[in-house]
């Protein structure tokens, strides 16, 4: 305790000082970083921080902005130079991680290596929760080279334990197609076979309840019963479509999931509201100062579009719940 | 009412803990600030633990990192903020960016932690030293050097609170016209618990002529070695600075009150992680930063500086 006699000239007195806690919530996320904008480590690093996470984030890039823009310059790391981080936290025996969180990745050897230091730090810790967004592609076609699909199938996604596709990287990674809320269900039980017991398929094109200004989202979560028989809980929910391309709303989903799953691991209804809430508070402000800046009538542009990430803390600290995701009841 | 202010902050990125870039971002953004950030080097963790890993940033890479930027006509900054740096040729590539940054937006105020040592010693290549004498300090607008590292750059001993006056009066002479000496060995009258800071303010008058404001600040010494803090400071009177752009004395009480929040949070958690007796880690005494983000946002008032 600091402790000062009152002097002119010198006065210091000491103010409570806020608990400080062991929350098990060191994160190991592993994305991109851009100069400039939110997609990748710079999407999901401040709101997890804002919410007190421990953010370790190894940078699998360095762009200067994101690949909407014109323009785009920067470096990659390799494999070898993800892995030559990995070993100095390692030497200096402090892998310890509550949380690995990854998602946009372009190379093969980069994801193996991935998930060789996720088994590795399973072993070091085997209550981490792994969230991976499984990024592929999105209405019909890929987006990343193919040869990633067999690497998320089969190596990837068997470690998971939460994963956020969207319908297409659904359909891909269980070869199976969605035309109904039933199919969607089968994938996701498909998914959990697979691996994880937490999945959200982010976006659907499943007709919406509330009308074609509306998206589907469906979320499903296998737990362990205390009597050893496992109950799966799925939700629905209506999401309202936003006209305009955002880049990195996806990162800032699987983040806010793992910040809610945290607080809520056993009410992913809960849990979903509040990830969907957060997006619709970030993506409102976003569009309302992206037309301000664009101007009457005119398309606003991707640097204009850029998340307004600082401005929303208060929202990704406490989000106001602006939707309700339905239990189904099967 | 939103803030529009943008930093380009070009520092060190560490995978874990807070130096560089990663301790002057957190805090940066959650009192409001948009930082775009250049990660000068990526490695596992600070030079301070038994192991480090990673890699560094060319010269040449910064130029095409910012040549990106530039192409998408989005190269319009209020701040630049730069800190630790080993390379001539890099450090030499900030000076261009920030004087084309200026040539477009010339309110654009240049906040350099000129790091090169402490303790009468420099810890880095001694190349370095002329880079930042003739060519950094002439375009920085606020410049947060140690007493080793004003010397260095002045060519001026400092033993007396006269000498680091007139060391701070060379420093505006060459360019800034804010100067904090971050710490010095000056015999503070509170006893050898308390290390004294100090800081000169250049302002113009109405009437066209130059004032100047000094401050002293006594803080109290830490037992432990903590890295990153320097990072911290210049980020945070970055912020106060913006906020209180005349009033040097109000700045540098809030700052210098953030470090004392966050070290506090910082020595009581590593004490507690090392148990009774042990001196604690590097790993153990990263900055509590997170954990501090209420003293970040609303820092109370622990030290009231006086106007010389």
């Amino acid at each position: 305790m600091l402790q000062h006699p009152f002097f002119p000239g010198l006065w210091c007195r000491d103010v409570p000082m806020t608990p400080d806690s062991n929350a098990h919530n060191v994160v190991l996320s592993i994305q991109s970083h851009v100069v400039r904008g939110y997609v990748g480590n710079k999407s999901a690093s401040f709101p997890l921080q804002v919410l007190g996470f421990e953010v370790d984030s190894i940078n699998s890039v360095q762009f200067s902005n994101h690949t909407g823009y014109s323009h785009w310059k920067g470096q990659v790391l390799t494999a070898d130079e993800l892995h030559v981080l990995y070993e100095g936290i390692k030497l200096n025996n402090v892998h310890h991680y509550d949380y690995v969180l990854t998602g946009y990745t372009r190379d093969t050897s980069f994801l193996e290596m991935v998930v060789d230091i996720v088994q590795e730090l399973k072993r070091a810790n085997p209550n981490l929760v792994y969230v991976c967004d499984p990024v592929l592609g999105d209405h019909g076609s890929m987006y990343v080279p193919e040869n990633l699909h067999p690497v998320y199938k089969n190596k990837v996604v068997p470690v998971a334990d939460i994963i956020t596709p969207n319908q297409f990287e659904a359909e891909l990674l269980t070869g199976k197609n969605i035309s109904t809320e039933k199919d969607a269900v089968e994938v996701m039980d498909l998914l959990h076979k697979m691996g994880p017991d937490t999945v959200v398929i982010t976006s659907s094109d499943l007709p919406s309840r509330l009308g074609d200004r509306f998206l589907v989202s469906l979320g499903s979560q296998r737990t362990l019963m205390p009597d050893g028989t496992k109950s799966t809980q799925r939700v629905r929910m209506e999401i309202p479509k936003v006209d305009a391309v955002f880049v990195g709303t996806g990162d800032l989903f699987a983040a806010m999931l793992l910040a809610w799953t945290h607080h809520y691991p056993n009410d992913l209804k809960t849990a979903c509201e509040k990830t969907f809430s957060v997006m619709h508070h970030v993506i409102k402000r976003t569009i309302s100062y992206a037309h301000e800046l664009a101007g009457p009538g005119r398309k606003p542009s991707p640097p204009q579009l850029e998340l307004r990430m600082v401005q929303s803390k208060a929202d990704i600290e406490d989000p106001a719940i602006v939707m309700e995701a339905t239990v189904l009841t099967l | 009412i939103e803030m529009e202010c943008r930093v380009l902050s070009v520092q060190s990125h560490v995978v874990r803990g807070y130096v560089g870039n990663k301790s002057a971002t957190f805090p940066l953004q959650v009192l409001g600030f948009e930082v775009d950030s250049i990660n000068s080097v990526q490695f596992s963790n600070h030079t301070g633990y038994a192991h480090w890993k990673g890699q560094v940033l060319t010269a040449d890479e910064l130029n095409v990192l910012y040549e990106g930027i530039k192409l998408n006509n989005v190269n319009h900054y209020d701040y630049v903020l730069t800190g630790y740096t080993r390379d001539t040729s890099f450090l030499e590539t900030v000076v261009d960016i920030v004087q084309e940054l200026k040539r477009l937006n010339p309110k654009l105020v240049y906040v350099c932690d000129p790091v090169m040592g402490d303790q009468g010693s420099m810890y880095v290549p001694e190349n370095i030293l002329p880079v930042y004498r003739d060519k950094v300090v002439a375009v920085a607008d606020i410049l947060t050097p140690n007493q080793f590292e004003a010397e260095l750059l002045t060519g001026r001993k400092i033993s007396t609170e006269k000498d680091a006056l007139e060391v701070m009066d060379l420093l505006h002479q060459m360019g800034p016209d804010m100067v904090v000496l971050t710490s010095t060995d000056l015999i503070s009258p509170h006893g050898d618990q308390f290390l004294v800071a100090l800081g000169s303010q250049k302002m113009v008058r109405a009437d066209g002529t130059t004032s100047t404001q000094k401050i002293r600040m006594e803080m109290p010494k830490v037992d432990a070695v903590f890295v990153g803090t320097g990072d911290l400071f210049a980020a945070m009177l970055l912020a106060w600075t913006h906020h209180h752009p005349k009033d040097l004395k109000a700045a540098c009480e809030k700052t210098v009150s953030v470090l004392h929040h966050v070290i506090k949070r910082t020595i009581t958690y590593a004490n507690k992680m090392a148990g009774p007796g042990k001196r604690p880690s590097p790993a153990q005494l990263e900055l509590r930063m997170v954990q501090s983000k209420k003293d970040i946002e609303y820092p109370a008032i622990v030290v009231e500086a006086i106007v010389l």
